[in-house]
């Protein structure tokens, strides 16, 4: 027999009452508005709360396992360290509530809002939570083995060494979510997306990644050991580090990704079966030449040629210098560095912190993106390729700049 | 024309579906979601993507998502959307944010110029981490071609 009568139990509540350490095992209170109340280390083991009012409610240490939940209102309540063992809590709302040390082993969570909860270090293995909503949530350490995330929603949720271990993903959205160091081993993660997600040393080693959006994702240094990821998309991933000794990439999507060890996008690997043959250590990821001209140097009437996938940094002054770019060459003018009555061709990527001033008209021509920070100073015509050149101004730039195109569509009135 | 949700700052609106020729001064900020053409003096100027100015224009701030031709002073501007051809973009500070390789173009430049900040000079300046800056710069000699 519980403590309390339901009845009492609402008595107590309506004269701000607190109800902490009661035996309420097996209570009947469905739809009960108990909003704010404290329960603290009640035990609810058992009891029929079905579409209970909990919002803000201190129920710290209590325990529900086995209780029936569904539909409940526990936003914002405190449930920190509370046993939920085999409790259902189906549709139940749980937004910004605070799981943290709680135990969901086995609970029914399918279809609840856990938008912004904290759940950090809390036990959800073999938790039901299929088509949960738990964007923004907090589940850095979780565990989180063998549950059921089927379509559950976790974008920019922060998964910072959580243990996935053969949990389903399929079709879940982790959209910029953090999952670095998670382990993510045996997952079946079909079709899921994890657009710009970080997988930083993230273990993915025998996951089911097969048609999984990972573009974009950071992947440096993550283990990919006999993981499956067939026409998975992975253009712009960074990957560099990456260990995938025995993963299948069978009709992989990938225009590019990121080799550089710092991800700064200056290391790219171009197609998606050089980026396969990267990943399986087949291709060594190719470091960037690098090319750099330090403060104090003047170069004069000087031909350069930098080719594809070339590093240039300028810190010096170079004097009526004709520089060509291979495609996609970064090439770097420092805040020291001054190209004075020079010109620039190709499809390199451009950035001027110092200062460029042409030579003859246009000083630069064929340019795939210009940025001009904030210290920065151009002085000249610029040519865009028959693509359009992708431009970015920061504010405090200076610009004497006229921006041509080679075959004169853009813009044309 | 006058802001047509009522409360609030006031603001002068050129709606979509709305052209508008001649000349527009306003001492109140313009929102621009429809089509201009003639002269325009406001404190501020903000053409939505749906919006087009052309012809000669002086405001203290511009953000634009849509479409310009012309003459354009500002203090402050800050740029997407297109610049037709023929356009000239005056201002002391310019924005054009980078957009992923992938995306959109952040703006589509047709032939035209920009002229940004002080003029550059080939000297080290003050402020920068290259020297100390001259009181008035020297407008440099070079512009070639611009």
């Amino acid at each position: 027999m519980p403590d309390f009568t339901a009845d009492v139990i609402l008595w107590k509540i309506k004269r701000g009452e607190k109800i902490d350490r009661a035996d309420l095992r097996g209570i009947q209170m469905q739809k009960a508005v108990l909003d704010g109340a404290s329960f603290r280390r009640c035990d609810f083991e058992g009891a029929n709360l079905e579409g209970v009012r909990l919002a803000k409610a201190n129920l710290k240490n209590a325990s529900f396992r086995e209780a029936y939940l569904a539909g409940a209102d526990l936003r914002e309540a405190n449930l920190d360290n509370a046993d939920l063992e085999g409790a259902n809590l189906e549709a139940a709302m749980l937004a910004g509530a605070n799981l943290g040390r709680a135990n969901l082993e086995g609970a029914n969570l399918s279809g609840a809002d856990l938008s912004g909860a904290r759940l950090t270090h809390a036990q959800l293995d073999s938790a039901n939570l299929a088509g949960a909503k738990l964007s923004g949530a907090i589940l850095s350490h979780a565990d989180l083995v063998e549950c059921d995330l089927g379509i559950a929603q976790l974008d920019k949720a922060d998964l910072t060494s959580a243990n996935l271990e053969s949990a389903n993903l399929e079709e879940a959205s982790f959209v910029e979510a953090n999952l670095s160091e998670a382990d993510l081993r045996e997952v079946n993660a079909k079709g899921a997306k994890f657009g710009g997600a970080s997988l930083h040393r993230a273990t993915l080693a025998k996951g089911n990644f097969t048609g999984a959006d990972l573009a974009n994702v950071d992947l440096r240094g993550a283990k990919l050991d006999d993981a499956k990821l067939d026409g998975a998309t992975l253009t712009g991933a960074k990957i560099s580090g990456v260990m995938a000794s025995g993963a299948s990439f069978a009709n992989l999507r990938a225009d590019w990704a990121d080799g550089s060890p710092d991800g700064n996008g200056r290391n790219r690997v171009t197609g998606a079966d050089v980026v396969a043959a990267t990943l399986m250590g087949k291709v060594t990821t190719p470091v960037a030449t690098k090319r750099y001209f330090g403060k104090g140097d003047v170069l004069r009437n000087a031909s350069l040629q930098f080719d594809e996938g070339a590093s240039v940094e300028i810190e010096s002054l170079f004097e009526q210098c004709s520089i060509a770019l291979g495609q996609g060459t970064e090439l770097v003018i420092g805040a020291e560095g001054t190209l004075s009555g020079c010109q620039i061709t190709g499809a390199g990527n451009i950035t001027i912190h110092g200062k460029f001033f042409e030579r003859a008209s246009p000083g630069i021509a064929g340019a795939s993106q210009l940025i001009v920070t904030s210290g920065g100073a151009l002085v000249g015509a610029v040519e865009q390729p028959e693509g359009a050149t992708r431009f970015a101004f920061e504010p405090g730039c200076r610009l004497r700049m006229k921006i041509t195109q080679k075959n004169g569509k853009n813009g044309r009135q | 024309m006058a802001d047509p949700n009522g409360g609030g700052e006031k603001q002068t609106y050129v709606e979509e579906g709305t052209q508008f020729k001649g000349s527009l001064t306003s001492s109140c900020p313009i929102v621009v979601r429809g089509k201009v053409e003639g002269d325009l003096s406001a404190p501020s100027l903000t053409v939505s993507p749906s919006g087009a100015v052309r012809g000669q224009v002086k405001v203290g701030e511009m953000k634009s998502q849509g479409e310009l031709a012309g003459e354009f002073d500002a203090d402050v501007v800050q740029l997407s959307g297109t610049v037709k051809d023929n356009t000239v973009i005056r201002a002391k500070s310019l924005e054009v944010k980078l957009q992923p390789a992938e995306g959109r173009m952040q703006v589509i430049f047709g032939e035209c110029a920009l002229e940004v900040g002080d003029m550059p000079s080939k000297e080290k300046e003050p402020g920068t981490k290259s020297g100390k800056k001259k009181k008035d710069e020297e407008p440099g000699t070079e512009n070639p071609g611009v």
